[in-house]
């Protein structure tokens, strides 16, 4: 890849993620005008007052959130798949999605199982009570993950145990769904089949402020990245501390996992796909290039898939978690053949 | 066999007289820790160490320890026991960073990522300097293309790693050490997978950096007799804690090179300095 090239790619991606934003804001069940999105967004006194409660309460709210979650899953992709150099790392691998799982399932399924002063709370708590589930859920299994890291060295090691907890707690909440009734059942599935349109605007833009918060810090580990490549004894040969930057490593990516998994439901295949379509379009390892990319390649793809869910037009919207699947599984093994085809060429 | 470690006198006098003591290595244990209470030690007590300007080939036999021995004395992997201290520190006192502007190493280790191109790969040479954020500066830049020059690769610059020989790859991670700027440079089996000219073409490289650059190399390999047209020292390392420090001529006369690769119908020719059929 020419440095023109790259440039080039640096210039368009934007440019597609303001133009699918845009899309998200005017795109919906109601029909609503570009200019009434305009104005809305400008937040003119003169607008429609209903566009504008849809703009504003709904659409941006949702676009925002789908954005910084895009964002955050490709980068602990990337960085998971850096640090236990495996192509097949990504947020789930680690057992994180499937701790806020837990998490979510101990609040709403065993909360029917308990009586109706759990379900009250519940009631009274509502979205928000889910969210700390999901997030408290999805801190433990992050914290066993870093306990066992800084005892474990090897990577691979970490990642096997990290695979083998996100069996034992899928089981777990298999048994709950197995034993509660089926109100709590369908809250449940509902959540798991994940959604950007359960933020309201403050907590979207507290999102994407964390989301952009931690990429800055991320930036400042491009170099040992890029060693961790060539492989832990050369990362160790360059003159930095492997073991700790694991740990930060799997810090980082559970966090924004956790984040990301609290307010969304699991959000599939994003964090694994998107460092592979980086890699591909950008034909390059490099973090330095590859961070940004994975960045503007990950919001686009989850905007994209939510206008997609979107698209049958709908009062709901198709489950957000079925569309990132349908519409990002062809796309990477046609990213990877292509990728193949072309280093062997 | 327990004196084996007193190192050859001759070797130490021109290490210690001619040349100032890069590296110094005191009583050193090397090997694993398996448990906690389990230890596998290859090698116990060795006493040698490293001057300006020397090439010098650790030989022995398949799992002599060669790699781990090396491997020790960059702090990859932790030593057992002993010290080594690099111009007069000690080695545990210094910082990561600090290793790796002393000390470079190229290793056997198999680098997978399909992506990286030769440039990415020397670039990470210059990490122990500078800024955090993996922007290369303009002397970065200028020390890498000079290190491709140094080894005649600077054509693979923007080739993928990956698609590269064994021999060009081998270039590029000498390159890579060179870019890290270091007094000295260990290599872990430069010449395996080589085709016969390419390992000649190796060695000369690192007999260049020696004589004009004045680094000091310490390298494993298994091409004995090549080894010994190049190395102005030898360290010979067997099984059973055998550790030997001399200079090639004096090391052939002796039969040292003949003892240490001890295989029934093979012997060291010591006029010729080649193994040959009995």
């Amino acid at each position: 890849m020419s440095k023109k090239h790259t440039k080039l790619i640096f210039v368009v991606l934007p440019l597609l993620i303001v133009f699918l934003f845009l899309i998200n804001l005017w795109y919906g069940s109601v029909v609503i005008s570009w200019i009434d999105v305009w104005d809305a967004l400008m937040l003119n006194v003169n607008a429609n007052q209903a566009s504008k409660i849809i703009i504003l309460q709904y659409r941006l709210p949702q676009a925002i959130t789908a954005m910084s979650v895009g964002i955050g899953l490709s980068i602990s992709g990337l960085l998971l798949q850096t640090t236990f150099s495996n192509p097949l790392a990504g947020p789930s691998v680690l057992g994180i999605s499937a701790g806020a799982s837990l998490g979510v399932a101990i609040m709403v399924l065993l909360g029917g199982v308990v009586g109706a002063s759990f379900s009250g709370t519940l009631l009274i708590l509502g979205d928000m009570a889910i969210v700390l589930a999901a997030f408290a859920g999805a801190l433990a299994v992050l914290l066993i993950i870093i306990f066992v890291s800084g005892r474990v060295g090897n990577a691979v090691t970490i990642l096997i145990i990290g695979i083998m907890i996100g069996y034992l707690v899928s089981a777990i909440v298999g048994t709950m769904q197995f034993f509660s009734s089926s109100e709590d059942l369908h809250a449940f599935v509902l959540w798991g089949l994940g959604s950007f349109s359960k933020t309201s605007i403050v907590q979207s833009i507290w999102i994407f402020i964390t989301t952009i918060l931690v990429l800055i810090v991320t930036m400042w580990f491009v170099k040992p990245l890029n060693a961790l490549l060539l492989g832990r004894q050369y990362a160790v040969s360059s003159g930095f501390n492997v073991k700790f930057l694991q740990s930060i490593f799997i810090l980082i990516s559970g966090f924004l996992i956790a984040l990301g998994t609290a307010f969304t439901g699991p959000i599939a295949f994003i964090g694994l796909a998107v460092p592979h379509i980086a890699r591909t379009v950008f034909r390059t390892s490099n973090h330095r290039i590859l961070l940004p990319a994975v960045v503007l390649i990950g919001a686009a793809l989850t905007l994209g898939c939510n206008f997609i869910s979107k698209l049958p037009g709908y009062d709901a919207s198709l489950p957000i978690n079925a569309v990132t699947s349908i519409v990002g599984a062809p796309i990477v093994i046609w990213v990877i053949i292509k990728g193949r085809r072309m280093s062997n060429g | 066999m327990d004196s084996s470690h007193l190192t050859n006198p001759e070797g130490l006098q021109t290490a210690s007289t001619l040349n100032d003591r890069l590296l110094q290595v005191e009583n050193l244990i090397t090997g694993y820790k398996l448990s906690r209470s389990k230890i596998l030690s290859l090698h116990n007590d060795i006493n040698t160490s490293i001057g300006k300007g020397e090439l010098i080939a650790l030989l022995g036999p398949n799992g002599a320890g060669k790699s781990t021995l090396l491997k020790s004395l960059t702090a990859i992997i932790p030593v057992l026991d002993g010290n080594i201290y690099y111009n007069g520190k000690n080695l545990s006192n210094l910082s990561r960073k600090e290793v790796a502007r002393l000390v470079a190493v190229v290793l056997t280790d198999k680098i997978d990522d399909k992506y990286l191109t030769a440039y990415d790969i020397v670039g990470t040479g210059r990490y122990p300097y500078g800024s955090f954020t993996g922007k290369l500066t303009s002397s970065d830049k200028l020390i890498i293309e000079k290190s491709f020059k140094d080894v005649g690769a600077s054509e693979l610059k923007n080739r993928y790693f990956h698609s590269l020989s064994d021999g060009e790859k081998q270039k590029v991670l000498l390159a890579r050490a060179i870019a890290q700027d270091t007094p000295i440079i260990l290599l872990d089996e430069p010449t395996a997978y080589i085709d016969s000219p390419g390992k000649v073409i190796i060695m000369n490289l690192l007999n260049d950096l020696v004589l004009k650059q004045n680094k000091s190399i310490l390298l494993t390999t298994h091409d004995t007799e090549l080894a010994l047209n190049y190395a102005t020292r030898l360290w010979l390392l067997g099984k059973e804690n055998y550790f030997e420090d001399g200079v090639p001529v004096e090391m052939i006369k002796s039969g040292l090179i003949n003892n240490l690769f001890d295989r029934e119908g093979v012997v060291f020719n010591k006029r010729n300095r080649r193994f040959e059929k009995v």
